[in-house]
């Protein structure tokens, strides 16, 4: 098991790698001058390319990549041109609030997405089906950003009940709070919370439950379903003891690949709920043209969807003793 | 020309400029403002879009501060005198000091302009102060700016806040870690996301009444209107969206500000290509822009439809300089007479069996002008010209196209318009630094030159409407919108002093 896990986090090098130069020839591609940026319309040729020079913006693409790659080898991110601090900082400040809104969104997704799907599925074809699978097309087809448009229009702007905007404090302290008698702390983290959680989950949720449902229905035509039931096993422990548990064997791995998916979301719904997270920095890293925080922003994104893959990977071992964890697949 | 200010007076004017006209102990301890983008840097030398602007001017001091009507009045500097057309003598008030405590001098304001005028600097300030000479300090506090040539709209410009030298030399970076005189003082940066300040208690016109201002960046327009509608935010300000402003206009919880601004919207016509370097073809292009239309159903007549360069808010407007009208017929005689016409069944124009192509670009981030790109190139397809549209973010259609003269037809704005040589000196000037469609006409220069060098008021009044005549005629802009400024905030704020830069000076009034 150690040593599965051991290799899956070696196997992350050459992936980082890929990842590293895919990201910097995509950038070599885009339009658009760092240097003009930093000094703004005003500066003079000469001024810009003076900076060029001086940030190795002139350097062949080849020796600039070469530089990067070995910097990153002694693990230097290199510096954010327009914060002028060290990237893995600036990253590194903002990355807990992100990966706060895409777990709790994750949460929220897989919790909601198998209620639908379960419902759904042992009530195939009567209106409780009709409708959870409605409420999935829904979530399917609304874009993130229309949809977080719109809760923010309903729950703040309407009813009042909700902000619209912002962050609480940090989980950790919420949850500290929460058990030291200070529950508004815990209760604001979580107002805030919500909307951007539900926002971004919403699509994930959408995508599992129609997956709960084809899944379990597979399963609920096999022998050894109709042998619980003959048992004369009440119908709700078939379900949950029987079907759901080999019915969620395909879910667990769809959860792990939306994980990517929410990521690329959060660019949008922290945009939208001003949520100070990874995403608005890469909105503001790409705009600003910060050429080293897009690279880190990136090559962090990649990282923890690959941490996340491994995860669901020793869940479904967990889940399933069929699956042996004895090699990397 | 002699102008020498008198201290009743200098405190009468930074009152007013200062102060809202409402009772100070009603403005909330902690006020919240929606901001569409981040600052870029807290370095007032090197600011150079509207938060950073807006940001610096509540941590720093100028030397001037422009009032609501814009016109320079004290700040740092108490008084000042014009002993000849190319001396200014500035008198620095006394016992102003930084936020670390260290008085505030006249090495300090040297300091500041001496970098600003350098060009290894890089200040994007530089080319609204070349005249500039020298800038010496007389004693600890007077400083004397000597100019190369007379230059009226300097005392415009020197509203920049004024950086601690000692500080700034010992290596500290205020870009990130700001020092300076005014009102507020930066509590914490989180960057992309929000820029909160806290009052200065110390502050020399007395300490401000919020305590805390922080600036939320919200980037979607609709997103930072519901943000505000639901009470998360105090104040939000132009940029908007025209659908979101009708909206808040209609609400009665909210105290509406809609007025002129100081921004233009214009088409930059690139006169070194080809199609585009005869000024007949400008003007054939300028009659199929239905501009009324653009204004009144895309924009929703938030904006106002230009006639010229000049903004109509200036004292150099003029209701008889114009562009030309909306005439399809008339462009297409025009182009006709270029030798542009109809040669076969496909409805479209060629010259020597040459189709007219041309491309309109403007950048992504602003809905409302892909909307009027798309709009244009419809008009100009019906016309037969072979219309087609670029859009790109603000980096590439910024550093990687319009400023590299790479364009034909490209749909941007200027901001912040406070003279109306902001609007024309750098950009239709033939030496001038943001002449990215490389305009050269010496009649424009020498008119261009008079505005910037007659200090009488009639003077530049006739220098600026001959200038923006000269450009109405030739086209190498043409303006399509006088952008309008708008601003909502929530009563509790009180009635705040309208500042069409979106200053937020109106918020810092001292403390009862």
């Amino acid at each position: 098991m150690l040593s599965y896990v051991g290799q899956r986090l070696v196997l992350l090098i050459p992936t980082a790698a890929g990842m590293v130069v895919v990201t910097f020839c995509l950038l070599l591609l885009i339009p658009g001058d760092p240097a003009a940026m930093l000094l703004g319309p005003e500066a003079s040729p000469e001024a810009i390319q003076r900076l060029r020079t001086a940030l190795g913006l002139d350097a062949s693409w080849y020796m600039r990549l070469g530089d990067y790659v070995l910097r990153l080898a002694q693990g230097d991110m290199g510096m954010s041109l327009f914060q002028n601090e060290p990237v893995s900082t600036v990253i590194f400040s903002r990355l807990g609030a992100t990966v706060e809104l895409a777990v709790v969104a994750l949460l929220l997704a897989s919790i909601a997405g198998i209620a639908l799907g379960v419902a759904a599925a042992s009530r195939q074809g009567t209106m409780i089906d009709v409708g959870a699978m409605l409420l999935a097309q829904l979530g399917v087809s609304m874009p993130i950003y229309w949809l977080g448009i719109l809760l923010a229009l309903f729950f703040s702007v309407h009813l009042g009940w909700l902000p619209a905007i912002g962050r609480g404090a940090p989980l950790p302290d919420a949850l500290l709070a929460a058990v030291t008698g200070e529950p508004e702390v815990f209760v604001n983290f979580l107002s805030h919370l919500f909307l951007p959680a539900l926002a971004l989950g919403a699509n994930a949720a959408a995508v599992i439950s129609r997956l709960v449902r084809a899944s379990m229905l597979e399963v609920l035509s096999e022998d050894f379903v109709r042998t619980a039931h003959s048992k004369g096993l009440r119908p709700h422990r078939v379900i949950f003891a029987h079907v759901l548990r080999n019915a969620l064997l395909p879910v667990i791995s769809m959860i792990g690949l939306r994980f990517g998916a929410l990521l690329g979301g959060a660019v949008l719904t922290e945009s939208i709920f001003g949520w100070p997270g990874l995403g608005q920095l890469t909105i503001a890293a790409i705009s600003q043209r910060d050429l080293p925080l897009i690279q880190g922003i990136t090559l962090t994104f990649a990282i923890l969807f690959a941490l996340v893959n491994l995860a669901v990977d020793l869940i479904y071992a967990a889940v399933d003793p069929r699956i042996r964890l004895g090699g990397v697949p | 020309m002699r102008a020498i200010v008198s201290a009743p007076l200098v405190l009468a004017a930074v009152l007013t400029a200062t102060t809202p006209g409402v009772s100070y102990a009603e403005m909330p301890k902690a006020v919240r403002v929606g901001i569409d983008v981040d600052a870029g840097t807290l370095d007032p030398r090197l600011a150079r879009d509207t938060t950073a602007f807006r940001a610096n001017d509540l941590i720093y001091d100028g030397l001037v501060q422009l009032s609501q009507d814009l016109k320079p009045v004290p700040d740092i500097a108490e008084s000042w005198d014009n002993p000849a057309p190319t001396v200014w003598v500035f008198h620095l008030r006394k016992g102003v000091k930084f936020h670390d405590g260290a008085p505030l001098t006249a090495e300090d304001v040297v300091f500041t302009y001496r970098s600003i005028i350098d060009p290894k600097f890089n200040a994007p300030y530089r080319a609204l102060v070349t005249p500039v000479a020298s800038v010496d300090a007389i004693d600890a506090s007077t400083v004397k700016f000597t100019l190369e040539v007379p230059y009226a709209p300097l005392l415009s410009y020197l509203d920049v806040g004024i950086v601690p030298k000692a500080l700034v030399e010992g290596g500290r970076d205020i870009a990130l870690k700001p020092i300076g005189t005014g009102p507020m003082k930066l509590a914490a940066w989180q960057r992309g996301a929000s820029i909160k300040l806290e009052a200065n208690a110390d502050y020399w016109a007395g300490a401000p009444a919020a305590k805390t201002i922080e600036l939320v960046v919200i980037g979607d327009n609709t997103a930072r209107a519901q943000a505000f509608e639901a009470g998360d935010l105090d104040l939000i300000q132009s940029p908007l969206s025209p659908q979101d402003i009708k909206r808040l206009q209609a609400d009665r919880r909210f105290v509406p500000t809609v007025q002129a601004g100081l921004g233009i919207t214009y088409l930059n016509l690139n006169t070194a290509d080809p199609i585009l370097a005869d000024p007949k073809m400008r003007r054939a292009l300028a009659m199929l822009i239905d501009q009324k239309t653009i204004v009144g159903k895309i924009y929703e007549g938030v904006d106002q439809a230009a006639t010229s360069i000049l903004l109509p808010s200036s004292w150099a407007y003029s209701p008889e300089i114009k562009q030309p009208d909306f005439d399809p017929e008339g462009a297409r005689a025009l182009l006709a007479s270029l030798g542009w016409k109809v040669s076969n069944g496909d409805g479209l124009l060629r010259k020597d069996g040459k189709p007219l192509k041309l491309t309109i670009a403007t950048h992504s981030e602003d809905p409302n002008r892909v909307q009027a790109v798309e709009f244009m190139q419809a008009v100009m397809k019906q016309a037969g010209i072979q219309a087609e549209i670029q859009i790109s973010d603000w980096p590439s259609f910024s550093t990687g196209y319009v400023q590299q003269g790479k364009h034909q037809v490209a749909l941007l704005g200027w901001l912040n318009l406070v003279d109306p040589d902001r609007v024309s000196y750098g950009q239709l000037h033939t030496d001038g630094s943001l002449n990215w469609g490389k305009y050269a006409n010496p009649a424009l220069d020498a008119l261009l030159d008079a505005g910037r060098q007659s200090l009488d008021l009639p003077g530049r009044q006739a220098a600026y409407r001959g200038a923006a005549r000269v450009i109405a005629d030739e086209l190498p802009y043409y303006v399509l919108s006088y952008q309008g400024y708008q601003r909502f905030h929530n009563p509790k704020l009180g009635e705040l002093q309208v500042n069409p830069r979106g200053y937020l000076r109106a918020l810092v009034a001292p403390a009862k």
